[in-house]
């Protein structure tokens, strides 16, 4: 089963943040219904996400002038906690769509723009081919662009290309002869593009975070953007694509902690409690209210750091991008420590039982430990002590 | 909601503050010490103790404790200025203390770690952290009120 080059159905437009936040809580409890069964068969969510992307969920930071909604990054990382919480692999699913749709912002043509945009509000979803398994780290690309009379001509090997698999159009990082990055919009069923279903990670199952192959793929200049722009210059776009990162594990945070409640309130008291019930075991209790307060910390975090990139997309400067880049920093770091600990100690207060198949309820932990790894935590206490105390601002690039 | 219970009569924001801005300062003098007198350590090979990779992160481990506290400081106060239900009030207000105190202890911590001095830290012993975690945990996992945010009237 693949895409299709275009929507089954075409998306309903949404004009507020308030409706943004309301249709992200319709969509997960329906989602949340079978999100256990999705993970255990690893079902590929491509009704789900029909659904998704037609609910116009996938629009929303399209600015108004160009119909969509602009709604602030504080809604859109909420809207993400939401649906992660729910279901954390369609949480991430809209990551690098997202992400483009700033780039496209940030260094398209108006006439780009415009057409990118309409096909994003009609439906149409952005799937990504820019990591590479075997480049020397995650910022180096061998994919190749080489302009010609007929437009460009792609040819590289990309991995981690989580969405590829549902999208219709398929943005590709390639380099030219000088190393600069370009993004080439390779719409689904081109000659040359193969999109491989290679994803066989212990989290994040239903992503399809496989390979994308590019062979002698020629798409017209008009399909093409000086991607390199966005970081040659300050931008919000590296805390753009970190905050929806973070916003999935937040999400992932919450969904374990409710888990841990539900199953608390059913656990068998231990011996030497002298209780009736598990739930009145008070160690149980005194760590409920650990990670209570860990995870309303995370969210607060990250509805700052929601409020720094809206402040570096009114007034882009290096100031604001690097504040931006330190706060969402802080919110990666949170996020990371508090889905892993929720997700963990959710067996330790739920009860032996609590591991058993039929539950399933490793998948919160599994998702956690897969998801955090997209970039590491350790770096980011680096960078905000680096900034605190050197005053030096992060680098820029897709992963700060 | 009336005068005997109000939660600001229980719950006593004013010590959170106290430690979140005593914590603010001992970072700051932490920092300043560290920019300026520290020395490095000598098998690290580095000029300046500023430059040392695990100096500069464990600040940003400071850094992070501190915005949370202030950040769950604002969403208590923010709750306050809203919120008619006291136990909310309450569980909010025991979480920014908790945050605070952590914070305040870590950079404690941090200071004797690099400076190697302990300044003074506020007193405590009339707000026993350990009893703030199960009071937000039964809130939230049994729906128990706290007996002291229960309304009177």
């Amino acid at each position: 089963m693949t895409a299709t080059v275009q929507p089954t159905r075409t998306a309903h437009i949404i004009h507020s943040d308030a409706e943004a936040i309301a249709v992200a809580r319709t969509l997960a409890e329906r989602f949340a219904v079978e999100a256990s069964v999705r993970d255990r068969e690893r079902r590929l969510p491509f009704a789900e996400l029909d659904e998704f992307s037609a609910s116009g969920l996938w629009g929303i930071t399209i600015p108004k002038a160009y119909g969509g909604a602009g709604v602030s990054y504080v809604t859109v990382a909420e809207v993400i906690k939401i649906i992660s919480a729910a279901d954390s692999s369609l949480g991430q699913l809209p990551q690098n769509h997202l992400g483009v749709l700033d780039i496209l912002l940030q260094t398209a043509s108006e006439e780009q723009k415009r057409y990118y945009f309409a096909k994003v509000l009609q439906g149409y979803r952005f799937g990504n081919a820019f990591s590479e398994a075997g480049s020397k780290h995650a910022g180096a690309f061998e994919t190749r662009i080489r302009f010609n009379a007929d437009g460009a001509r792609i040819d590289g090997e990309k991995f981690y290309c989580t969405g590829a698999l549902f999208a219709h159009i398929v943005p590709a990082v390639a380099v030219d002869e000088e190393n600069k990055a370009f993004i080439a919009f390779i719409e689904r069923g081109s000659s040359g593009l193969t999109v491989i279903d290679s994803w066989d990670g212990f989290g994040q199952r239903t992503t399809a975070s496989g390979g994308v192959t590019l062979d002698a793929v020629q798409v017209p200049l008009s399909a093409v953007i000086p991607a390199h722009r966005a970081f040659d210059e300050p931008t919000a776009d590296g805390p753009i694509s970190q905050i929806i990162q973070a916003a999935v594990d937040t999400g992932l945070s919450v969904g374990a902690l409710e888990e841990a409640k539900r199953y608390a309130r059913q656990s068998r008291p231990w011996i030497d409690s002298g209780q009736d019930h598990g739930w009145q075991d008070p160690f149980t209790i005194a760590a409920i209210g650990d990670l209570e307060w860990r995870v309303h910390g995370t969210e607060a975090i990250l509805e700052k750091a929601g409020l720094a990139i809206d402040q570096a997309l009114r007034e882009p400067n290096e100031d604001t991008v690097a504040q931006a880049s330190v706060v969402v920093a802080q919110a990666k770091v949170l996020s990371a420590e508090s889905a892993l600990l929720a997700s963990s100690k959710l067996f330790e207060l739920a009860g032996t039982r609590s591991v058993l198949g039929k539950y399933n309820l490793d998948r919160y932990w599994r998702n956690a430990r897969t998801h955090t790894l997209h970039d590491p935590a350790r770096w980011k206490y680096h960078l905000i002590g680096n900034f605190l105390l050197n005053g030096v601002k992060p680098a820029r690039h897709a992963w700060n | 909601m009336n005068a005997l219970s109000q939660a600001t009569a229980h719950e006593k924001p004013e010590q959170s503050h106290d430690d979140l801005r005593r914590a603010r300062e001992l970072l700051q003098s932490t920092l300043t010490f560290v920019r300026e007198q520290a020395k490095p350590w000598p098998g690290s090979g580095l000029a300046r103790a500023s430059d040392d990779p695990y100096v500069i992160s464990r600040f940003g481990d400071l850094l992070i404790r501190i915005e949370v506290a202030a950040a769950l400081q604002e969403r208590a106060q923010a709750l306050l200025a809203r919120e008619q239900d006291v136990a909310e009030v309450g569980v909010a207000q025991a979480e920014a203390a908790i945050a605070s105190r952590e914070a305040l202890l870590a950079v404690s911590n941090t200071e004797f770690e690099l400076t190697g001095q302990r300044s003074p830290l506020p007193a405590a012993l009339d707000e026993p952290l350990r009893w703030k975690y199960p009071l937000i945990g039964n809130y939230r996992l049994n729906g128990v009120v706290p007996p002291s945010f229960r309304s009177v009237v």
